[in-house]
């Protein structure tokens, strides 16, 4: 008996659970609250599912059916956890933001849910075409949530924005597929892993062109340096929740693949070592300066997003290709989702409707009416800022500690000055909740899911802190 | 030899449509043009002996899809005066072709170092609805069975997004 059922089961799940909601939804056999509850069994099944299969090794399911084109890895199997906690959180900090922003449809939940479904898929695909679909199957999603807020003006130019420039980068992705095609006649990870192993990197220039191009689409879907500038209009239009979602989850999936496609071989890795080091520090560095000059708190934030991407390039820099675990990556990745989900849940029942409360200003004085939500954000802002003892802190710790051991010391030294940088803008969100008079009550229509849902990763940020991992 | 040269001039009428798409004024011109991309790409899938392939995008691409866009052009009724301003093209194209250049040489070197193509007939059925079928179904299955999804996506997009709403719910 083998387990190829097991290790899919997530995936499945998710899937059946979309076509589920979508069905429901075209009937109208599902009020909205419920809707949202049913996608959060959805997620809570799915992530029991993938966290019980405790299998160890890497497994290629249904390998004959299949052709090979998946495989299930550790380093999968806890992306995926953390994709599925994103979209749990993000169904429930839902549920609250359209008591308020009334222009949610069944077919949110149902749109979340495929989003994550393509997300899972993209971890595991081991295969160039597998991964184009499931990339897609997760944008396309994306897109929709994006521009779900049809009244609203942003929101339109924030779609429009996202889907041609998305657009754009699929296709550079399925040029970059057809280049690899053609220089080795298959499109599999392992071919592509065994061809750099017995002749390197540059002997192909048709895998080099390819390679080029897939990783100029991944690092445009991370919002690395030279293509970061969508980010912060994308973000500050699309709806709060969406924009969590957005900010963690994609940001997962695409470093899954990413990893898992610069980690084939040693040679690979090492050809484009130099450059994403270069990059790795531009984007940092960009993201503060655009961070540090924002005014309204989801570009503040999404800019920050910018800033962590620039973290992550640094642990891509930092491991090691030949025993490739990722458990640095995925660390931090944990530790970011969990405080940004957090902040957007919190500002999920704060804005108030339609989002009026934006600017930094108009969080003045919340710690006085709020004492416990502006607690919450203040752990997730010091989290993100990377002050001990929270998740965000030991996150940093690792990647700083494993580019010391790679020998990037400059790497490392640049990455603290930058989160000092950083702590201007988180900190400055901080001083207008506590030093200053409320001018507002902070009243919102109290439901208590998205409150409930700050609780919990406030907890989880220190929580996941004292999980102890191995670089 | 002549099958070769056919296929140099599929490539540059392709290309040349492409351009047009762009280039013209009017989204009418545009369809029209992007029109002859797609039958010069159906002949350079003959030429290749992709039988199917040359079908399909005959009958879908150039046929239903095209149609499609045509039609909702003519629905919009779009008129010279409806067609924005568009100031300072001719910079925006030169901007354009500055940038694009060094990934076009850096292409067309990539490009040049492929293994050479043939243009005869290749025989054993290849490109017939039975051998592409036994290949999909086969070798790519799952990439088969998720872009199902991908479309099913797509049809909720655009229900979520033209669809009628009832306010305030």
């Amino acid at each position: 008996m083998n387990h190829d059922f097991l290790l899919l089961l997530p995936v499945i799940i998710v899937g059946a659970g979309a076509v589920l909601l979508m069905l429901r939804a075209a009937f109208g056999k599902l009020a909205l609250d419920s809707a949202s509850v049913v996608c959060m069994c959805i997620f809570g099944l799915a992530f029991a599912a993938q966290a019980c299969s405790a299998l160890a090794g890497p497994e290629v399911p249904f390998k004959a059916a299949f052709n090979g084109m998946l495989m299930v890895t550790d380093f999968t199997r806890v992306a995926g956890l953390i994709i599925l906690g994103c979209g749990f959180f993000t169904a429930m900090s839902s549920r609250s933001y359209f008591k308020e922003n009334r222009f949610g449809l069944e077919e949110y939940y149902s749109l979340i849910t495929f989003a994550a479904f393509g997300m899972l898929l993209l971890t595991m695909s081991h295969e160039l075409m597998t991964a184009f679909i499931s990339l897609e199957i997760m944008s396309l999603s994306i897109y929709i949530l994006v521009g779900f807020n049809r009244r609203c003006v942003t929101c339109a130019e924030a779609v429009l924005k996202y889907l041609m420039l998305g657009a754009f980068t699929g296709g550079f992705f399925a040029m970059g597929t057809a280049l690899i095609y053609g220089g080795l006649k298959s499109t599999k990870f392992e071919v592509i892993a065994s061809a750099v192993a017995t002749h390197g990197f540059l002997h192909t220039p048709a895998l080099v062109g390819g390679a080029f191009f897939i990783i100029f689409a991944f690092l445009f879907k991370v919002a690395a340096f030279p293509f970061h500038a969508w980010v912060v209009d994308v973000y500050d239009g699309s709806s709060i929740p969406v924009t969590g979602f957005m900010a963690t989850a994609l940001k997962t999936a695409v470093f899954a693949i990413f990893a898992n496609f610069l980690m084939l071989d040693p040679g690979l890795k090492g050809a484009w070592v130099t450059y994403l080091f270069y990059i790795s520090i531009l984007t940092m560095f960009g993201g503060n300066l655009i961070a540090i000059g924002q005014g309204s708190i989801k570009r503040m934030l999404a800019a920050s997003g910018i800033v962590h991407t620039g973290y992550l390039l640094i642990a891509l820099v930092a491991v090691s290709a030949d025993r490739f675990t990722g458990s640095v990556i995925l660390y931090y990745l944990a530790a970011y989702s969990v405080s940004t989900l957090g902040i957007f849940a919190a500002l999920s029942y704060l804005s108030g409707a339609g989002e009026v409360r934006s600017q930094f200003e108009d969080f003045k004085g919340l710690a006085r009416t709020r004492p416990y939500s502006a607690a919450a954000i203040t752990i997730f802002l010091l989290s993100m800022a990377g002050i001990p003892p929270t998740a965000g802190f030991m996150g940093k710790f690792y990647v700083i500690t494993s580019a010391i051991q790679a020998g990037q010391v400059t790497l490392a030294v640049l990455g603290i000055v930058s989160s000092i940088l950083s702590m201007w803008y988180y900190l400055r969100l901080i001083i207008n909740m506590y030093f200053h008079d409320a001018h507002e009550s902070f009243e919102s229509e109290c439901t208590v899911f998205a409150p409930a849902c700050t609780l919990i990763l406030a907890v989880a940020v220190f929580a996941i802190s004292l999980y102890p991992i191995t670089l | 030899m002549f099958a070769e040269w056919l296929y140099f001039g599929l490539a540059a009428l392709s290309v040349l449509g492409a351009i047009g798409l762009i280039l013209f004024r009017h989204p009418m011109n545009g369809a029209m043009s992007f029109v002859v991309t797609l039958i010069s790409l159906a002949g350079m899938y003959a030429l290749l002996s992709a039988k199917l392939m040359f079908a399909v995008q005959l009958i879908v691409y150039a046929g239903a899809i095209m149609s499609l866009i045509v039609f909702i052009i003519m629905f919009l009724n779009i008129q010279e005066s409806d067609l924005p301003e568009e100031k300072g093209r001719g910079l925006y194209l030169v901007g354009g072709v500055v940038v694009i250049a060094p990934i076009a040489m850096f292409l067309y070197k990539i490009v040049r170092t492929l293994p050479g193509g043939d243009t005869a007939i290749v025989g054993n059925g290849f490109g017939e609805v039975r051998n592409v079928g036994m290949i999909l179904f086969k070798s790519w299955l799952l990439p088969f069975e998720i872009i199902s999804v991908l479309l099913l996506v797509a049809l909720i997009g655009a229900v979520v997004v033209a669809g009628k709403r009832e306010v305030g719910k």
